[in-house]
């Protein structure tokens, strides 16, 4: 803190210091560079208010472990699923809405800064000292306000539609308002259409806003404001002209400019570059085929240069965008690649959205494939900064990392497309949360695919889940990739992380997760094991926890879907493998099996012999129910592992060699009825079925001829 | 329940101050001083049935203040040459009510105010009874409010706890 001290002795001292304090400033500095005479000191280099605040937050990189810095930091109010991220950002604009809504209603509470008393009040109305204009109330308009001529500069000057739109009626429409006014009012309503446009105050809503990508379709308002300002003009000034075509063109009404160029052209009336690139943009509303817009394209281009305008930045990427969207085709992209060269010659650099719109020609997803992101990387590497021109720049990164991810397939080039992203300031060229959600989509995608193991784990740690959360069929991706190299530990995780974004609804990704943990599931270490098991459990008692909730909501169709009867076994099949006979894994395999034989899960297990397995180890365990419970189901279900599934866990539950235990199943199975225990019974009944397809009682009930025929015809 | 007694102070009788008009200025000035009433003022009676919640700050009487327990309001304005104390006690009264208004019955313990520069930071505690998305809504809202009405800028540091018990340190 540098405090009021006079110092009153000393001085010479003083200058000292100064002097060495100055020189050892400036010696730090590395852009002046030497001194000019190697004496005296270089120019001191001017610093503004926050430069060393900035400085200082270059040295401090992304933290990736914490959630963005809008939201508070508590864990209950950290955010873990877009759903939340969205509502959270959203929940704090609105209530910064609602306190800007009370403070411009109550304006007259809110302009003293010093609570005097009425005595020492300096102004009459407003006494805040300093005033600061972001936190003074703004003025409200409406049919009683009485306005002047400020107003409507005001109002002009910080784009507001609506009120610039009342206080010019107010003051008298066309009559009661100066030229120069009605210019300005005019430039205004052509450049935004006569809409309200997002405004600048409000983050949150503009980054979440999902844009739907503006048609290309009339939407200009024919006979609106815009429409009558121009016609009561007299006389019509090129600015007006300018200004008017420019915002037909920009909404596609192409006929109405086209006419109005034309007419100033033959009036004589000089326009500017500015028309001549929304004209380019109209051509394709003009003309059909390929060869009849490039010949409008090329004329277009030629009257630009009779009238002695000098093309700029804006120009090219008007004149690659109209023939983006004119399709493909080698005429086209020859037409572009000439276009690119030509403009170079001027000494006019692509920018970002001129190799937006070269990407979107050359590398469509089905063609054949194309190197030219390869160099418009190096060129936008050398550059010094990414200058920002048109709205359209923030769409490059999001199309060069899917060109990355879908048609070239390449990391080492989403690697250099992320790196030029996190260079200096040029994150804020990601656009919106929409296009952010895209652009990590494909980077995650590409380097689960086809980048190395370690890698992509790390790219998964860095992201998930504070900078991106990932969408379902991302999720079956990453799945699928922690699937093939082994990794257990991930996949236990990766099911609470499925609960935690709001996934697990989605019966297809849970059943998903659920077979990559089966498949991996015998090369891992014990604990992994366990940790895999109870990721399983707890998929079961999710699954039962959404199905009572259905139920008490008593709706007509259930809103989630039931697990299928694969997902069942898998689960079966994972919490089986414990060794521990008292283990609480035995109540939930029961659950799961008794869900299977009452026929509440979808289609049938796709590995019948998981079922087998679990009847033998169950009998061995002697857990003699489940045995029971599992060979009946198979038997039901008619698969033709049941009649040897059963012998075996005959077997095992009387604890007798096969050979013995085939021999009793060949007796009629009358007289065994007494002498088994109950399970051994259900066995049994189900081998029977297996072999015969028909239950013991009916077989029992018919004659001996017809038993002995039936044993006949056995099989083993 | 901590912010020590604001007096008063009428100097009209000791220094009359004359503008340049010559219109006497009564110079009522808000002091912030040392604790009176000191045998009861920040101090709970121990209840029958011992089930009366304090929490720290509560538990500990005023003599612990630099001892056990530290300030609620910190700013510079009672250092030497330190300016609009008694405009920044009133604000701060003004930003307790208002939190305390605002969130609530979420407001768990006291609410710290720490003036830097021209910066405001209001620190709370808060109870998890209203969803995240409210307390959200209530976050943005109040630091707009307060900012418009302070013309400063405020932030809010909260920190969420379950429960009051949470914040409970001994039943008395």
């Amino acid at each position: 803190m540098y405090s009021n001290i006079v110092i009153t002795r000393q001085i010479s001292k003083i200058k000292c210091l100064c002097r060495s304090l100055v020189s050892i400033e400036s010696q730090k500095t590395p852009q002046s560079g030497a001194s000019s005479d190697g004496i005296s000191p270089p120019v001191r280099i001017q610093r503004g208010p926050t430069d060393i605040l900035q400085a200082l937050s270059t040295t401090v990189g992304i933290d990736p472990t914490a959630a963005h810095y809008k939201y508070h930091d508590d864990p209950y109010l950290i955010p873990l699923s877009n759903y939340r991220k969205r509502a959270y950002a959203l929940a704090a604009e609105a209530g910064r809405k609602a306190a800007i809504w009370i403070r411009d209603e109550h304006a007259d509470l809110f302009t003293t800064r010093i609570w005097d008393p009425p005595l020492r009040k300096k102004t009459p109305y407003y006494n805040a000292d300093p005033k600061i204009e972001a936190f003074s109330p703004k003025p409200i308009y409406n049919d009683e306000s009485k306005v002047t001529e400020e107003d409507l500069i005001y109002t002009i000057q910080n784009a507001l539609i609506e009120d610039s739109i009342k206080v010019y009626q107010l003051l008298g429409g066309s009559q009661g308002v100066s030229d120069e006014l009605k210019l300005q009012l005019l430039q205004l309503l052509c450049f935004y259409n006569e809409k309200e446009p997002d405004s600048v105050e409000w983050l949150e809503e503009r980054w979440f806003s999902a844009n739907t990508r503006e048609r290309q379709a009339a939407t200009w308002r024919l006979g609106s404001l815009a429409d009558t300002i121009f016609t009561s003009m007299e006389p019509k000034s090129p600015e007006a002209y300018c200004a008017i075509i420019q915002g037909m063109a920009k909404y596609y009404q192409a006929e109405r400019a086209y006419e109005l160029s034309q007419e100033a052209i033959e009036k004589g009336i000089p326009l500017s570059t500015g028309v001549y690139n929304a004209l380019l943009g109209c051509i394709g509303f003009l003309r059909e085929g390929a060869t009849l817009r490039i010949e409008a394209l090329k004329s277009t281009l030629m009257q630009m240069n009779e009238q002695g305008l000098s093309p700029n930045i804006e120009t090219l990427s008007a004149c690659l965008r109209s023939i983006s969207v004119w399709g493909g085709g080698i005429q086209l992209q020859n037409l572009a690649m000439q276009l690119v060269a030509e403009f170079r010659e001027l000494g006019i650099q692509p920018g970002l959205s001129a190799y937006y719109y070269l990407l979107c020609l050359f590398c469509k997803e089905r063609g054949p494939r194309n190197n030219i992101l390869s160099k418009i990387l190096t060129d936008l590497e050398s550059r010094e900064r990414l200058e920002v021109n048109e709205p359209t720049d923030t769409n490059f990164f999001i199309t060069a990392m899917g060109v990355c991810s879908d048609h070239l397939q390449d990391i080492n080039m989403a690697e250099r497309v992320h790196a030029l992203l996190m260079k200096n300031n040029n994150y804020k060229l990601v656009g919106d949360a929409y296009k952010e959600s895209i652009y990590y989509r494909h980077l995650v995608t590409v380097a689960c695919r086809h980048a190395p193991f370690e890698k992509a784990t790390e790219y998964l740690d860095t992201l998930i889940p504070n900078i991106y959360i990932p969408e379902p069929s991302v999720m079956e991706e990453i799945i699928r990739t922690l699937e093939v190299a082994g990794a257990g530990d991930r996949l236990a995780q990766a099911w609470s992380q499925i609960i935690v974004f709001g996934h697990a609804k989605r019966t297809k990704l849970v059943e998903r997760l659920l077979s990559a943990l089966c498949n991996c599931y015998e090369y891992q270490e014990e604990d992994v094991k366990e940790k895999i098991r109870s990721a399983a459990e707890s998929i079961l008692k999710h699954g039962e926890t959404l199905e009572q909730r259905d139920e008490s909501r008593d709706q007509r169709s259930p809103v989630s879907q039931k697990l299928s009867a694969t997902a069942l076994s898998n689960i079966i099949e994972l919490l089986s493998d414990v060794s521990d006979k008292s283990s609480e894994r035995w109540t939930s395999v029961e659950t799961a099996l008794n869900k299977l034989k009452q026929e509440q899960a979808t289609g049938v297990p796709s590995k019948p012999e998981s079922i087998s397995t679990l009847a033998e180890k169950a009998a061995s365990m002697g857990k003699l129910e489940i045995a029971a419970t599992a060979v009946a189901y198979l038997a039901e279900c008619g698969f033709e592992e049941a009649a040897g599934a059963s012998a075996r866990v005959l077997g095992a539950m009387l604890n007798r060699p096969e050979e013995e235990v085939r021999a009793l199943l060949q007796e009629p199975a009358g007289a065994l009825a007494g002498s088994l225990h109950p399970a051994a019974l259900a066995v049994l009944h189900s081998y029977h079925l297996a072999k015969t397809g028909t239950a013991i009682r009916d077989s029992e009930s018919s004659t001996s001829s017809e038993s002995d025929s039936e044993s006949s015809s056995d099989e083993d | 329940m901590n912010t020590s007694v604001a007096k008063l102070a009428q100097i009209s009788f000791r220094s009359i101050n004359f503008t340049v008009q010559g219109t006497p200025v009564l110079a009522s000035e808000l002091h912030t001083s040392a604790p009176l009433c000191r045998v009861v003022s920040g101090k709970y009676r121990i209840t029958k049935k011992r089930d009366k919640p304090l929490t720290y700050e509560m538990a500990n009487p005023p003599h612990y203040i630099a001892h056990r327990k530290s300030w609620n309001s910190w700013n510079t304005s009672s250092l030497k040459d330190g300016l609009r104390r008694s405009e920044t006690a009133v604000e701060d009264e003004f930003i307790r009510r208002f939190m305390t208004g605002t969130w609530h019955g979420l407001v768990c313990s006291e609410v710290i105010i720490k003036r830097q520069f021209n910066h405001i930071r209001v620190a709370a505690i808060m109870r998890r009874a209203v969803s995240p998305t409210k307390m959200y809504f209530l976050l943005g809202y109040t630091e707009e409010l307060l900012a418009n009405w302070l013309q400063c800028p405020v932030t809010l540091e909260l920190q969420t706890v379950d429960s009051f018990k949470d914040v409970v340190f001994k039943y008395i």
